[in-house]
């Protein structure tokens, strides 16, 4: 509706600048595209940092000569990390626990988003005050372990997901877009006579391929970088994430826990076998946004509206 | 559609009884964790333990499978994370989870002794601790006992050994015909020739290994020292003040890396291996990694490692705490106490803990001209993380065992020696090293010195002016450190 | 539960007091408060069960007393936190910093959204999206480590670069008039490129008949920006901005812990920096509550007022 309003003041007096902006529109395309190669390589060459570092020599890595290039090149490091059995146990964990909490908790958070992006819905406000109080106020770890350990939770696979399931925020961000569909969708489903949940799976959730692409990203990043669960919740080694591992990798290998524990320094994991543990790790998650920016298309809308 | 509604209103009141339900859940006692009882699958009887952080799967390594088999029990361990294992810790013990044996870290004795979830182990040790009593000297069952009882094995490590000095590189020194300093002035004065003659970074340091030897000259050892027979903290000292009034000088002059506060031992090891700064303190177990990375940057770096300077008096001191490293202990909440006491003396068996140690003669290690050392890969494989499954240790032997893990490379060898040859018979042992646990202390010591550590950096990059030491410390004491100095005292009358 | 309704509710629009007509609506709409249901008992029993955690803040807790038996001490905590002499500063720190990333950081991901949305040649735009979202996956560690680098005084290249021009080398993480500054572009540079995700996620709302009739009618790009575009991404950015309100006083924490030093306390010393250098070797759970709750409750209120300010005058909010 507002977007028509607006659309309206631009036909206006629009025609007057139509070819002057040409010109300026071209200036601003080769700055566009400047600007954006540029902020692509400054993201870009940290990761090429972290190979180059993965392939050169400790000798090279300890005394920072790497840059982007490796210096005294070797493999071996990937052979440790990928023969590494700590290494490879919480890699199956990590990719089950992403696979199955994000198919799971994008479902939970679809039909909680659902009803409560329909204004009609009575108590409305309280249940979303509800779930909002529940993103500033939080009881603390120790009640949560404590629940967690009643409901037996405690060292198994369940508890990496379980908890995060219903996230408000993503719920919110759903809603918002479930909100900007529009009502004749929703009075064209009931008139072929359809319940809510068969407009929602049959209408609703084919148009909403965009957000449920983002929040499946945002779930699926946030099971695969989420350490502290695993940290509070598993001991067992079978069932502790890579980003755990990784964490503990680099923090038994940082000054401040090697001060008071000599064995463990003289143990220490080579640089080298950090930065390939650490590119090892992250590789698999950033695979996933090319496959679901296929779903980030424009237009999605067209078409569906009838009338 | 009716049995519909009533079915929403049955879960909706479902979620309430949930929610109702959990506020009294702490009370309630949990059967799940020590139902297991005290057999295993394979009829040994079975130990639960934790134990401190490492990077290896505990039920997979060599070292789990021996103490199984030597002392007959099936052990179960559970490792706090390497970040935050205080909080874990605190979480089982909230959980009453039931362990039979723990390796805990000082901070976390004192804090469970004095909360009173630690058995006293005195006649467990009457009982069956014989291995045990034999291993472990009189003096250092001190710093595990409370009001005459003892709530842990201490665990103490490599005796009293030094672990960092400073290292310069000779072959500079040779080109600009310097010798090695043996005094602050003369340090000084190497220091000032290196910058103007090379200009790059004449000292670097990390901001987690500030003291050390610079500041023992001026007297400044260890965390406490006795002055006229009443201890002092160093932060009181007024040592610590001339200490910080020299580096500071160097820190302006450019002769200290201005960069200290925020280098990580990893950077400053990056800025002395690539010839970007001429000396720094060096702790042995770097020195591998560090010199290789060198004489592969400079073939010709030679590196000669600094003897502690002399002070004032013409006399070198370095100091040494010697506080037990890691406290064995028997939670109240375990079911099997007797059990736990005799697995922790089966393992000072003098041959098991040998075993232990490092392993089997011939195949983990050999002896040369009486000391030991280390058969690779054979011993890194199997007993690489066997200190963390150590759980007291004999104090004769353990320190000459251990330095076969010294062993493992030449270079480290040979700059762990030269460290402890140099502190031979300079050491001064902290006073307070076999202190028992005191409240104040434990509650106090890690705040206040990260707020002395942090106030330390300030003074000797000038952010903060030198003549605000008083207020600093002032503040120092206001958070605790009088607490701490008063308690120190009152236990330090009483051992007299 | 209240059981109000014993007769069968009236359908239809008239009322007859209030619960009736409630439970009628709700039967009305069964199945979509079935779809809430999960939800509901999710949260109630893992964020709501342990809410009674929070009476540790009026209490002095042990954890190995347990809730019930720790003795209940009122608003000590409290006071400990506001009569702290540090308070002033690091509550001040903590504002400034947050409003600072507020106002710089939350415009650019929308900025370079749009910007992103404008580019045709799909390949260099889709390597660009998958490209400057790389950072969010680094750890503070690591990116507090190529800043420091990036920065140095001893050959970093900002500062090479600094003399090069025969400027004045500067100590950007050791000098307490810049230090803010490097935590707000390392954060930029880390999550700017993760946050328009969610942007461009939105743009798919407006439906493109509109920029034709706008192409038809002669409007710029510029014009067709301000006027389709941005209206249609209104809704998400309210709603973003909402949610960053309530983080107020979550300035940074882990990043900061990470960054800063002790010679530029003065001006990044934050509250969760703060309570973490307290609570070392000692935890004291009783006030870390207490902090946590006195931060919630002051993020609570700012989405509250948010959402109201918003519904006035946007006629759009969260409820």
């Amino acid at each position: 509706m507002r977007q028509d309003l607006d659309l309206k003041t631009i036909s206006a007096g629009a025609g007057l600048n139509a070819i002057k902006s040409s010109t300026g529109e071209k200036v601003f395309t080769v700055f566009n595209y400047c600007v954006f190669i540029l902020i692509g390589i400054t993201t870009l060459v940290p990761f090429i940092n972290l190979l180059a570092k993965s392939l050169s020599s400790e000798d090279a890595v300890v005394s920072g000569r790497v840059g982007l290039f490796p210096v005294g090149i070797q493999f071996d490091t990937y052979k440790y990390v990928l023969q590494d059995s700590l290494f490879l146990t919480s890699l199956k964990t990590s990719v089950l626990l992403t696979v199955i909490g994000t198919g799971l908790s994008l479902i939970m958070t679809t039909i909680t988003a659902y009803p409560l992006s329909k204004i009609r819905l009575r108590g409305r406000k309280w249940l979303l005050l509800m779930f909002v109080f529940t993103m500033l106020f939080s009881g603390g770890l120790i009640p949560t372990y404590l629940l967690m350990h009643n409901l037996n939770l405690v060292n198994t696979f369940a508890v990496l997901f379980l908890p995060a399931m219903v996230n408000v925020f993503n719920m919110l961000i759903i809603k918002n877009y479930f909100e900007g569909l529009p009502d004749s969708l929703e009075e064209s489903g009931k008139l072929d006579g359809a319940g809510n949940i068969r407009i929602l799976i049959h209408i609703m959730l084919p148009l909403s391929l965009p957000v449920l692409a983002t929040i499946a990203l945002f779930f699926a990043v946030a099971f695969w970088n989420d350490y502290f669960t695993a940290m509070i919740y598993i001991t067992d080694p079978e069932l502790k994430p890579l980003q755990l591992y990784l964490k503990e990798l680099i923090v038994s290998s940082s000054g401040d826990f090697l001060k008071n524990n000599v064995d463990l320094a003289i143990n220490m994991t080579p640089q080298s076998i950090q930065a390939s543990s650490i590119l090892l790790a992250t590789i698999p998650i950033l695979l996933v946004y090319p496959f679901l920016q296929k779903y980030f298309v424009k237009g999605v809308l067209v078409g569906s509206v009838k009338g | 559609m009716r049995k519909r509604k009533s079915m929403v209103v049955a879960l909706l009141g479902l979620s309430l009884a949930v929610s109702g339900c959990g506020g009294g859940a702490s009370k309630t006692e949990s059967p799940g964790a020590s139902s297991e009882g005290t057999k295993g699958g394979d009829g040994k009887k079975e130990i639960r333990m934790i134990m401190q952080y490492g990077l290896f799967d505990p039920a997979k390594e060599y070292i789990s499978q021996y103490i199984n088999e030597k002392t007959g029990y099936n052990v179960k361990y559970e490792m706090l994370p390497a970040e935050n294992g205080n909080e874990k810790l605190n979480l089982l013990m909230a959980n009453k989870e039931s362990f039979d044996v723990m390796k805990l870290s000082s901070e976390q004795f004192y804090n469970l002794a004095t909360s009173g979830a630690l058995e006293p182990i005195d006649d467990l040790l009457a009982a069956h601790g014989n291995y045990i009593n034999q291993a472990i000297k009189p003096e250092s069952w001190g710093s595990a006992t409370i009001d005459g009882k003892k709530y842990a094995i201490p665990e103490t490590g490599t005796g009293a050994t030094v672990g960092e000095e400073l290292v310069v590189r000779q072959d500079w020194l040779d080109e600009l015909g310097l010798s090695i300093p043996t005094t602050t002035d003369e340090l000084y004065n190497m220091l000032k020739t290196i910058k103007e003659k090379k200009n790059i970074i004449p000292l670097t340091g990390s901001k987690d290994s500030i003291y050390g030897d610079i500041a023992t000259t001026f007297g400044v050892l260890t965390d406490w020292k006795e002055v006229d027979g009443k201890l002092m903290h160093k932060a009181e000292l007024p040592e610590m003040k001339e200490t910080l009034a020299f580096m500071n000088k160097l820190y302006k002059e450019g002769l200290l890396d201005t960069e200290m506060p925020i280098n990580t031992a990893q950077k400053a090891i990056e800025k002395f291996t690539t010839g970007k700064a001429a000396v720094y303190k060096l702790a042995w177990w770097n020195a591998g990694s560090t010199i290789s990375a060198l004489n592969k940057n400079f073939p010709d770096a030679k590196v000669t490692v600094i003897p502690y300077l002399r002070g004032k008096d013409g006399k070198a001191v370095t100091g040494v705490d010697t506080k037990t490293n890691w406290f064995i202990a028997i939670p109240k909440s375990s079911k099997n106490k007797e059990e736990a006491m005799k697995f922790l003396n089966a393992k000072l068996e003098p041959e098991t803990f040998k075993g232990l140690a490092i392993g089997k003669e011939g195949v983990h290690h050999e002896v040369k001209d009486g000391k030991y050392y280390p058969i690779l890969p054979k011993f890194n494989d199997d007993l690489g993380n066997a200190s963390a499954f150590i759980t007291g240790v004999d104090e004769e032997k353990y320190p000459i065992y251990w330095q076969a893990r010294v062993r493992k490379d030449p270079v480290l060898q040979n700059y762990f020696e030269t460290f402890q040859k140099n502190a031979e018979g300079i050491i001064v042992i902290d006073p307070m090293s076999v202190a028992p646990p005191i409240d104040a202390i434990s509650k106090n010591t890690l705040k206040l010195r990260t707020l002395l550590d942090d106030n330390v950096l300030k003074f000797i990059s000038g952010s903060e002016p030198l003549e605000n030491y008083d207020t600093f410390l002032q503040q120092w004491r206001a958070e605790g450190g009088a607490d701490m100095v008063k308690a120190a005292n009152e236990w330090y009358k009483t051992k007299k | 539960m209240k059981p109000g309704s014993k007769k069968l509710p009236v359908p239809g629009p008239n009322r007859r007091g209030y619960f009736p007509s409630l439970w009628s609506d709700i039967w009305k709409e069964w199945d979509l408060y079935l779809l809430l249901v999960p939800g509901v008992l999710f949260i109630l029993l893992f964020k709501y069960t342990p809410m009674y955690g929070i009476t540790i803040a009026f209490k002095d807790f042990n954890i190995f007393a347990g809730f019930a038996d720790s003795p209940w001490v009122g608003w000590k905590h409290f006071e400990k936190l506001f009569t702290s002499p540090d308070f002033a500063r690091v509550f001040q720190n903590t504002v400034i910093i947050s409003l600072l990333k507020i106002i710089i950081l939350f415009p650019l991901p929308i900025i370079v959204a749009l910007m992103l949305n404008e580019m045709k040649n799909m390949i260099i735009k889709r390597s660009v999206q998958t490209v400057i979202y790389l950072p969010h996956f680094l750890s503070w560690v690591i990116v507090s480590g190529l800043f420091i680098d990036l920065l140095s005084t001893n050959g970093g290249l900002v500062n090479k670069l600094l003399v090069s021009l025969n400027l004045e080398p500067v100590a950007f993480f050791l000098d307490n008039s810049v230090f803010r500054s490097v935590l707000v572009t390392s954060a930029g540079w880390k999550e700017t490129g993760w946050s328009t995700i969610v942007y461009l996620a939105a743009f798919s709302m407006v439906d493109p008949t509109l920029y034709e009739v706008a192409k038809i009618d002669g409007a710029g790009r510029w014009k067709q920006l301000w006027h389709i575009t941005l209206p249609g991404i209104a809704p998400i950015i309210i709603l973003m901005f909402i949610l960053r309100l309530g983080n107020i006083l979550e300035a940074g924490t882990e990043q900061i812990l990470v960054m800063y030093n002790p010679v530029v306390y003065n001006v990044s010393d934050v509250i969760g920096t703060y309570v973490y250098r307290q609570g070392l070797g000692n935890q004291d759970y009783s006030f870390t509550t207490a902090v946590g709750l006195f931060e919630a409750v002051i993020s609570f209120t700012l989405v509250i007022v948010g959402n109201a300010l918003s519904k006035k005058y946007l006629q759009r909010g969260i409820w």
